[in-house]
């Protein structure tokens, strides 16, 4: 039972500065999903959750500890993050990718074992990659490649889960699946799960809570229909359009409308 | 009667001066205006109009020859190399062996040039181009380097010295070979002669050395092979030199391929190393084609031969 | 998650067997190729005569002698420390270069990239135009070992940003730094006149006069090396990632990449200092195995421990028989070797190779 919590972050590369006061939580058995435009920070807080870059100000907690007293090694145990678009080595099998997974609970000079063999192709299986075992990643489509990553952060057992726009290059048919499958699994083992959304309408079908990002602050926070209105997504998006509750189970639907773009009086500051 | 005495005492005179005029002039000394052609050992044909008095050598092999042949105050330049003998240092340089400086050459205005065997490509055609007069010396052997130094004496007018050189040199070398052209090979120890040791270079047939170690009485182990050749460590151990030579120098850098045969572990069950026969010779005497291979001929008898030979090593 | 049974799991057991049979042939190839390397050389011995020879020094075995000890000198003195040393020189290559194209995810890297060549040749010039009174020979492969270290640790004090190591930073201050010592090296060669010959072939190397003394200084720093890179060989797959990712997967990236470098620098340094710089083994040799079994760290270290190995004994026994007695440098071989390798990879559309 791990919860996340970011307080009053500020971070930047250089002279830009990215995020402006940050302050969130993930609690375990929830599903936050952080939404907003284009560069607003949505990847940059999974990095910085992840202590892949360092705030210049503010505190991140994982657990209570102070993420800087964690371990790489402990950090990874505890926290899996599938980024966006990464760098494959193409040469190696979409098996051997998932197998990476496993690096953190493998010590120094340890091999993967059976039951690490074991858990990867089961991982695989759950994402329905395992026809792809014995391919070369170089060969692979972007959204098979996705797939691969959602096995590999599976295959890493972690308690917390961060993910970085886990459905972009997938088909609507995949979507629906992987995101069915995350959130299962959150429910099930009570993970924490953060996810960046690029479609409002999967990020209201699936998280519990949403963060919309906006310029680096946050605009709005809550549950899906708090989040998602149609004012606040003319103030951070700048579209025209049109907030509906969805038929089945009355989350909220964005539809937009085409044309007609005002650009958002707050965007980018 | 009178005119038959004028005449007869005119014809006495003019008897007097010719024998007077003849008498004077010495026999080695030409004076004469009339041009001289001479083939020197690389073939070529060389034209000298008088005889040279600023002569500039190119290769230390050819500074020993002249100050061998009493030429020391005609030679105007010699090569960084030239040490020998100790006067030739004080000489104005060149520059050195395979890259003597052109232009200084031509600045010497020197009126006979002294070349060597490496200079055949590039530096011979250079001179020539500016109608300098080349000579060059390019003896492999020792019967070449007695045939170079008869062909200096009379270039140069000093062919009583040349043929004094060369007699001497005659009688060092027959005096050796007397005792060892008649022996048969199994009396003849395995000898092996080491130019360089990283990596190993031996002197094979039709070098300086492989003559030398001849006419010494040795056998040349590496006579299989031709000209400076490299021979690989396992070939020598297979061989069992009896003696090992190399060239010691005076500084301190040329002493190496010496070493090399007294302290290379691998070779320390050879014949050579048992018996303590590993020699070093002066590098220059055993390696300039000049006037002192005798003096090489004479140290390696020594070496090989010292029932022979008996002398202080 | 349970575990599923071990029945359902695919072919990937069967890649592993595979290259576990890999590396048995391999080592059954190494003693072929050093067998046949001893066997020959300039002097002829027989097959039966050289086995001798070879058999009576281990000690249970009994022989009487019936050769000369010149030729026992030949095998035991000449011939076997020159094969020895040259299948370690291979296998610190090989295995320096698979390290480094890891390292960089460069498939052109090479052991040789960060200034170890450069500043090896560096410190054997010196040492080939100090006055000859000065410690003797010995003195070039140790100037040699400390200029290729200076060299890389010059690169690497260059790179550092703080408290990483960004790897593009390190080729450009590498290439950067080995050019400046390149023609410093160049310089001196040229002035160097008369001394030049030994500096040349030092410069192409060469296993000619290879001796017992220098494999034993050589044989613990690559063996030490070789063996920390193979134990580090899961880490070197994962970090085919990019650093990002390793590091979320749990790999301290800034650590693992300093005792990499360290590592595979140290036996490049102990290789080159001796015998000078060849060229293409590194590259080649790690290519040549991922081609044929894969890029997995933990059997391409080790598969190129092998074949850096046979493929340098093999190539120093092509230099010294094919224009006997002449001795071909053998950094000529290998380049030989390289040049149509290259085209070959570059030619291939298939299979994805890096």
């Amino acid at each position: 039972m791990i919860k996340i919590e970011m307080q009053d972050v500020w971070l930047g590369y250089g002279h830009t500065v990215v995020l402006k006061g940050i302050t969130l939580r993930a609690m375990p058995g929830e599903m936050v999903g952080l939404i907003g435009p284009n560069g607003c920070g949505k990847s940059t807080v999974i990095r910085a959750l992840s202590r892949v870059i360092t705030p210049h100000s503010g505190r991140i907690f994982l657990d209570s500890k102070d993420l800087t007293r964690i371990s790489r090694r402990d950090l990874a145990r505890l926290m899996g993050v599938v980024p966006q678009m990464p760098l494959l080595p193409s040469a190696f099998t979409a098996f051997e990718i998932v197998l990476m997974g496993r690096n953190p609970h493998l010590g120094l000079f340890q091999y993967e074992g059976r039951r690490d063999q074991a858990i990867a192709w089961q991982a695989m299986a759950r994402t329905g990659t395992t026809t792809l075992a014995e391919r070369r990643v170089g060969e692979l489509s972007g959204g098979e490649i996705q797939c691969l990553l959602i096995a590999r952060v599976l295959a890493q057992e972690t308690k917390v889960i961060l993910l970085d726009e886990p459905t972009a290059n997938l088909d609507i048919g995949r979507q629906i699946e992987i995101l069915d499958l995350i959130k299962k699994l959150c429910l099930e083992n009570n993970l924490t799960v953060l996810t960046a959304l690029h479609d409002l309408n999967l990020a209201a079908q699936y998280c519990d809570r949403l963060v919309m990002l906006c310029g680096g602050r946050i605009h709005a926070e809550g549950k899906p229909e708090e989040v998602i209105t149609k004012r606040y997504i003319q103030e951070v998006y700048g579209a025209q359009n049109c907030v509906y509750p969805h038929p089945v189970n009355e989350l909220p639907t964005v539809l937009l409308t085409a044309g007609n773009r005002r650009r958002a009086p707050d965007q980018g500051g | 009667m009178k005119n038959r005495l004028i005449g007869f005492a005119f014809f006495l005179a003019l008897l007097l001066v010719l024998g007077f005029l003849w008498g004077c002039s010495p026999a080695t000394q030409r004076t004469t205006a009339s041009p001289m052609e001479i083939t020197d050992q690389l073939g070529r044909t060389v034209k000298l109009d008088k005889v040279p008095q600023r002569i500039i050598s190119l290769a230390p092999s050819n500074t020993e020859v002249l100050f061998a042949l009493g030429l020391a105050d005609r030679i105007v330049a010699v090569t960084d190399y030239c040490d020998y003998p100790p006067e030739a240092k004080q000489k104005p340089k060149i520059g050195g062996f395979s890259n003597p400086n052109i232009e200084s050459i031509i600045a010497l205005s020197p009126d006979l040039i002294l070349a060597a065997s490496i200079h055949e490509k590039g530096v011979i055609p250079q001179l020539e181009e500016k109608e300098l007069t080349v000579f060059a010396l390019t003896p492999k052997t020792m019967d070449e380097i007695q045939q170079a130094i008869t062909l200096v004496g009379s270039i140069t007018g000093k062919e009583k010295e040349a043929a004094a050189l060369v007699d001497d040199m005659k009688k060092r070398i027959k005096a050796i070979t007397d005792k060892t052209s008649g022996l048969t090979a199994l009396r003849r120890p395995r000898a092996m002669y080491l130019v360089w040791h990283d990596p190993l270079m031996t002197a094979g047939a039709k070098t300086l050395q492989d003559e030398l170690i001849a006419k010494a009485g040795g056998l040349n182990i590496a006579q299989g092979l031709t000209d400076y050749a490299k021979i690989s460590l396992e070939a020598v151990i297979q061989a069992d030199p009896e003696v090992m030579i190399a060239g010691v120098g005076h500084g301190s850098g040329e002493d190496l391929t010496f070493q090399f045969l007294n302290t290379e572990s691998r070779l320390k069950d050879t014949a050579a190393r048992r018996n303590n026969r590993v020699f070093g010779v002066d590098a220059n005497q055993v390696s300039r084609p000049g006037p002192r291979a005798v003096a090489a001929l004479e140290e390696l008898a020594k070496f090989i031969h010292p029932e022979l030979f008996p002398g202080a090593k | 998650m349970s575990t599923p049974p071990a029945n359902i799991l695919p072919l990937r057991l069967t890649r592993g067997h595979n290259r576990i049979y890999a590396i048995v042939i391999l080592c059954l190839l190494l003693l072929g190729i050093g067998g046949v390397a001893i066997a020959i050389g300039s002097v002829k011995i027989p097959f039966g005569t050289t086995f001798a020879i070879l058999f009576s020094r281990l000690p249970l075995v009994d022989f009487t002698p019936n050769w000369s000890g010149g030729l026992s000198t030949i095998v035991l003195d000449i011939r076997l420390p020159r094969i020895i040393l040259a299948g370690l020189v291979g296998a610190a290559l090989a295995t320096a270069g698979a390290t480094y194209q890891g390292l960089f995810r460069n498939p052109l890297a090479d052991p040789y990239l960060i200034g170890v060549a450069q500043g090896a040749s560096l410190g054997a010039v010196t040492g080939f135009l100090l006055p000859s009174g000065w410690l003797g020979p010995e003195m070039v492969p140790l100037l040699a070992f400390i200029g290729a270290l200076g060299g890389t640790a010059i690169v690497y004090g260059l790179a550092r940003v703080g408290k990483t190591l960004p790897m593009t930073t390190l080729i450009l201050a590498g290439v950067a730094v080995g050019a400046l010592l390149g023609s410093i090296v160049s310089y001196l060669i040229i002035s160097s006149g008369e001394k030049l010959h030994g500096i040349i072939f030092w410069l192409m190397g060469s296993f000619s006069l290879s001796r017992w003394s220098e494999v034993q200084v050589v044989l613990p720093y690559v063996l030490a090396g070789i063996a920390l890179l193979i134990l580090y060989a899961r880490p070197l797959n994962v970090m085919q990632l990019d650093e990002e990712q390793a590091q979320q997967l749990g790999i301290n990236v800034e650590r693992l990449k300093l005792i990499l470098l360290a590592a595979a620098t140290l036996i490049t340094a102990a290789a080159v200092s001796f015998v000078g710089t060849i060229g293409f083994v590194g590259i080649i040799i790690p290519h040549a195995v991922r081609l044929i079994w894969g890029p997995d760290y933990r059997f391409l270290l080790p598969l190129s421990v092998l074949a850096g190995a046979i493929f340098l004994i093999a190539a120093d026994l092509m230099a010294r028989t094919i224009a006997t007695p002449e001795e071909i440098p053998i950094g000529v071989i290998t380049a030989l070797c390289g040049a149509p390798f290259f085209l070959y990879l570059l030619r291939r559309k298939k299979k994805v190779l890096f």
